[in-house]
């Protein structure tokens, strides 16, 4: 335990070296959100869509907001890059589990991410006004999504990044799950915009937990069984992936391949 | 029992096979070919608590891919290796106790922390007490001067300090068998003699260690154990000093006289060495078998004939040896 704790606190100081590219980090996630703000404030001025009036709207990207950006100082970049430069056969001497390793990491820097959240949204309520927060039970519910979130962002990026021993590139990898992520966890736009076939595979799959599942228990847009069931699905994406990450890690280490030094 | 050891081990790589230029990488999405390399044959290799071996080939020999299956990074193609006894890919993480790994051109470091923040985590990682970590790090700090490079940010670190921290980092938690894989590549004399000299305080504690390097100097004076590796097979695993009696008996005397003397004269004096005029006048080199005359009787057949005003003895260096075995000039017992 100490030694995952250990992990923890050094990318937490690692994240806190570099705070100016933290800023611009959180600078890019924050255009965005004023980018939808905006866009969505004047789409939904007169009438709404699908649905969704504007308070509603400013309140599911504020969840989104808050959804992409835990779980961001990851350490998936040190993690891609000593997979390609070979530097990982140094963390197969440790007497760690390297996937639990990675969790650590990955957890290290949530205090400073829930800091910056909490800053952001107070000023995005304070310049365009409250948002209605859910009765009792719904709110135990959007808070059980929004902790199951934090494995699960985790797990589909570390599984991602594990595809590093195949592809020998990062980039690619990361774009390739930005773009998925970004459109099936309706980060960008609310699943119901997306045609049917499509919103219904999307909610099935991991990636509704990322955003659209703690954003509509939020809203209110799902409750009773229906929120409990998606709930469900996100916690079952969790377990499936942590295993799953096992046998993909087996493989990868058969196939790991040091060269030189 | 052994504290290393490895049977059959083997170890094959499959590279994808392109072709050269745009054609042959077009043709290799379509249909992909592979070749494979044998990068490890079939080594056996045991070693005892306490030895230092020297592990030494040519580049692309199979020295690192070795050392890795030794560890457990790799997973062999075939055959087996024990660390204590212990399996090291079931048993990684007792395993990963008990060794230690320094790739000289690889970091275990942070690169945006303290040195010390850095080795901080990997004594919370192999929890290491804190009482027996300072004692540790006072002991690196008294050979590696690692006092002075504790507070600096990772990547900020010269290469001869980051080396230093290195192996501060794979020594931390005491392990009991410690692999170094080139571990002075790249440092100033005055650094390598320091990290030589830390080498010879872990021989004298008793840790195995297996050094990996392509400077010979690192060797000599370390390790009693050679073990050479060609193309994958290990083609000598013996005694060092042995090899170098065997095959290094020669020794050259390097004399400056006082007056000159003929080389002629010089020659029939000496029988059985090789005398030659050296670029200065009255300098001249003998070049004797070291088990047919010692240099001290040279030295007195040349003083009958003149004054000698300074003289010096070169010793072949294991280089020259391991040299001459790679150019295939020179075949080694098994």
């Amino acid at each position: 335990m100490k030694g995952y704790r250990a992990l923890a606190r050094a990318t937490a100081k690692a994240a806190l070296a570099y705070r100016l590219s933290l800023l611009l980090g959180m600078g890019a996630v924050l255009g965005q959100l004023v980018a939808l703000l905006a866009v969505w404030g004047v789409i939904l001025a007169r009438s709404p869509v699908n649905g969704f009036t504007w308070p509603q709207m400013r309140a599911y990207l504020l969840v989104a907001f808050a959804a992409g950006t835990v779980v961001s100082i990851l350490g998936d970049f040190r993690m891609a890059s000593r997979i390609l430069d070979g530097d990982v056969a140094l963390d197969l001497v440790k007497p760690i589990d390297y996937q639990k390793a990675r969790l650590a990491e990955s957890l290290g820097g949530l205090w400073i991410e829930i800091l910056l959240i909490a800053a952001v949204i107070g000023v995005v309520v304070a310049l365009t006004g409250g948002v209605d927060i859910p009765a009792g039970p719904a709110l135990a519910l959007f808070a059980a999504s929004m902790l199951i979130l934090v494995p699960l962002k985790f797990l589909i990026v570390y599984v991602s990044t594990l595809a590093c021993f195949w592809t020998q590139n990062f980039m690619g990898v990361q774009w390739a799950r930005l773009a998925v992520v970004n459109l099936l966890s309706g980060a960008l736009i609310p699943l119901v915009y997306l045609p049917h076939w499509l919103a219904t595979a999307a909610q099935w799959s991991p990636f509704a937990g990322l955003t659209s599942t703690p954003a509509l228990i939020f809203l209110g847009r799902v409750h009773g069984r229906e929120a409990l069931v998606l709930v469900a699905v996100q916690l079952g994406w969790v377990l499936v992936l942590w295993f799953g990450a096992r046998l993909v890690w087996r493989a990868a280490l058969r196939r790991l391949t040091v060269n030189g030094g | 029992m052994p504290i290393v050891e490895a049977r059959g081990l083997t170890k094959v790589f499959r590279r994808p096979d392109k072709g050269t230029g745009l054609a042959g990488s077009v043709k290799h999405l379509l249909a992909r070919r592979y070749v494979e390399k044998v990068a490890v044959d079939h080594v056996d290799l045991s070693i005892e608590a306490g030895e230092a071996v020297a592990y030494v080939g040519p580049n692309g020999a199979g020295k690192s891919t070795t050392v890795k299956l030794l560890c457990g990074i790799l997973v062999p193609t075939e055959g087996e290796v024990r660390i204590d006894g212990l399996h090291p890919q079931r048993d990684r993480t007792t395993v990963a106790h008990r060794i230690g790994v320094l790739f000289g051109q690889r970091t275990q470091l942070w690169w945006d922390l303290p040195v010390a923040e850095s080795l901080g985590v990997l004594r919370d990682i192999y929890q290491v007490d804190h009482a027996t970590y300072r004692k540790r790090l006072a002991r690196f700090d008294d050979v590696l001067e690692l006092g002075e490079i504790l507070p600096v940010i990772g990547r900020k670190l010269s290469l001869g300090q980051r080396m230093r921290a290195d192996l501060a980092a794979a020594l931390v938690h005491g392990p009991q068998v410690v692999y170094l894989d080139e571990p002075t590549i790249g440092l100033d004399l005055a650094v390598k003699d320091r990290v030589r000299e830390f080498f010879r305080s872990l021989r004298d504690e008793g840790i195995t260690v297996m050094l990996t390097s392509h400077d010979l100097a690192d060797i000599e004076g370390f390790c009693r154990r050679l073990v050479i590796i060609d193309e994958g097979r290990i083609i000598f695993d013996g005694d060092l000093e042995s090899v170098k009696d065997s095959f290094a008996r020669e020794r050259i005397l390097h004399v400056e006289t006082a007056g000159p003397v003929p080389l002629e004269t010089l020659r029939a004096s000496l029988p059985g060495a090789e005398v030659t005029e050296e670029e200065s006048p009255l300098k001249y080199a003998v070049r004797f078998d070291r088990f047919a005359m010692t240099a001290g009787q040279v030295v007195t057949v040349l003083a009958t004939l003149t004054d000698l005003v300074d003289f010096r003895v070169d010793e072949p260096s294991i280089e020259d040896v391991i040299r001459r075995v790679y150019s295939g000039e020179l075949v080694l017992p098994r």
